[in-house]
């Protein structure tokens, strides 16, 4: 079977800035893949591209064997790193606008996970906190049966607290037949959730091995080595 | 799924825009009520009644020109918010095609455009209409003004093609906004800024040529009526031809226009 990710030469550049350089990458599935960098490495940039959000200056982009467009849209569940929901919505409307959209997401499962954190969904998006909105999103996105997970930086701003229940989100309610490709730059947290690790640095992918491969090569935690190769 | 954009969309937008033309009755009847009590009191001395008059009229035209422009402006800003802002993170990762992006936001755009005009006629009718006379007169007036312009003949037929070529034109109207705006997000910096200055060039180019067409139009008259004794102004009376070819041919420009960027030229960062 083709890998879920194939990106082949994918360049970005903005004006004279490159964003993303020659970028050769292949993501296998039902693997959790840490996309791992720091700030202004191209994380976000490359999730864009696969998302179809951007178009990249030269290279390709495959998610199953195919160019971004309707059919990758159909499999790919994505998180951006920014609250994309309309304010007036109510979280039950939210829920009915995902079911509509998308025939792969799970509404008993949505329901589930917003009861658990009691969120009423009656309430208008607008009058949610900013956690609140990002926890709804986040169980938008962890409701539906995708080949991909793209999450963008999804427990950067939380309190330790939310970040736990995040991880615990997201490892208990994907597709085990498909990926995660979580991208941040908070590795501790997420280390133990890991299969593999991408090192990101300056629009190059500088590593992608096992995270375990990594921990015994090195002699040492994803997080040190990070802090190792991408030291100041 | 264009149903179901279409049906979101309209979810989105209704609820203020209802409003907005809900205040355009409100006024009406107030400002219709005022003239009912100007024609009771008569000309007498009760100054009262007509300083009220005066400011409920003022406010009525003030509160049409308001929801006029509200609603163009809420409508740029929902294309853009929803498009190219926050939302368009969501609304470009549906499994969607972007064409009935396009259709479903145009449509429903096109639509409020739409009844906001309707309203503001049957406004202007209700409040100056009085009686069915006053009504008459006021039909009998516009066949009047155009036939003085020189228009031989209104048949039904040139009053209904009149109307389509009006509603395409506001088709077009609403695509060159959204062409302006994704032509705008071509950069990567001040995109808002770029689109109003491809509105503005796109306006000036298009007035040039309104402008050509009228001179040649003023010229190839001038010669029919030394021939054939014809009105100056008798190319009123296809109008509506030209209005419509191009209404449509702008609708076509600035649909592939919008539809290039975002299928091919997406820049959301």
């Amino acid at each position: 079977m083709a890998p879920v990710v194939q990106c082949m030469g994918l360049t970005k550049t903005y004006g004279r800035k490159i964003a993303l350089n020659q970028v050769n990458l292949n993501l296998e599935r039902g693997r959790i893949i840490g996309l791992l960098g720091p700030n202004g490495s191209g994380k976000t940039t490359l999730i864009k591209i696969m998302n179809g959000l951007l178009e990249p200056t030269a290279g390709e982009v495959l998610i199953n064997g195919q160019r971004p467009g309707v059919d990758t849209k159909l499999r790919i569940s994505y998180l951006p790193e920014r609250t994309y929901l309309q304010p007036g919505m109510k979280v039950l409307e939210l829920v009915r606008y995902f079911q509509d959209f998308y025939p792969d997401f799970r509404v008993d499962r949505a329901l589930d996970m917003l009861a658990r954190l009691q969120i009423p969904p009656q309430e208008r998006l607008k009058n949610l906190s900013k956690g609140t909105k990002e926890k709804v999103q986040l169980i938008m996105v962890m409701s539906r049966d995708a080949d991909l997970y793209i999450l963008d930086e999804p427990i950067a701003g939380v309190d330790p607290a939310a970040r736990d229940y995040i991880l615990h989100t997201i490892v208990n309610n994907y597709n085990r037949c498909g990926s995660i490709l979580l991208s941040t730059h908070l590795i501790s947290d997420v280390e133990n959730i890991l299969d593999e690790v991408v090192f990101i640095k300056y629009g190059s992918i500088v590593l992608h091995a096992g995270a375990e491969q990594i921990r015994q090569n090195e002699r040492k935690s994803v997080d040190r080595f990070f802090r190792e190769v991408f030291a100041c | 799924m264009l149903g179901k954009l279409m049906k979101y969309e309209w979810k989105a937008t209704w609820k203020l825009l209802l409003s907005a033309n809900i205040l355009t009755v409100v006024m009406t009847v107030l400002a219709r009520c005022m003239v009912s009590l100007m024609d009771q009191v008569g000309h007498s001395d009760f100054r009262m009644v007509d300083f009220m008059a005066v400011m409920v009229l003022f406010t009525y035209v003030g509160s049409m020109f308001a929801v006029c422009i509200g609603t163009t402006i809420y409508l740029i800003h929902r294309f853009y918010t929803s498009t190219y802002g926050d939302q368009g993170y969501l609304l470009h990762t549906l499994p969607v095609d972007t064409h009935h992006i396009i259709i479903a936001k145009v449509l429903v755009s096109a639509a409020w455009v739409t009844i906001n005009i309707v309203f503001i006629y049957l406004s202007v009718i209700f409040l100056l209409a009085t009686s069915s006379e006053i009504l008459h007169s006021m039909m009998e007036g516009m066949v009047d003004v155009i036939e003085y312009l020189g228009a031989e003949k209104i048949s039904l037929f040139t009053v209904i093609m009149t109307m389509i070529a009006f509603i395409f034109s506001i088709f077009a109207r609403v695509l060159k906004v959204g062409a302006c705006i994704s032509l705008g997000q071509l950069s990567s910096n001040h995109k808002l800024m770029l689109s109003f200055a491809w509105y503005v060039g796109i306006y000036v180019v298009e007035q040039m040529f309104q402008g050509v067409y009228f001179a040649i139009m003023v010229y190839v008259q001038e010669k029919a009526a030394y021939r054939s004794y014809r009105s100056y102004g008798s190319y009123f009376d296809n109008q509506w031809e030209t209005t419509l070819l191009a209404a449509i041919l702008s609708c076509v420009a600035y649909y592939l226009l919008t539809w290039y960027v975002m299928d091919k030229k997406l820049n959301l960062d």
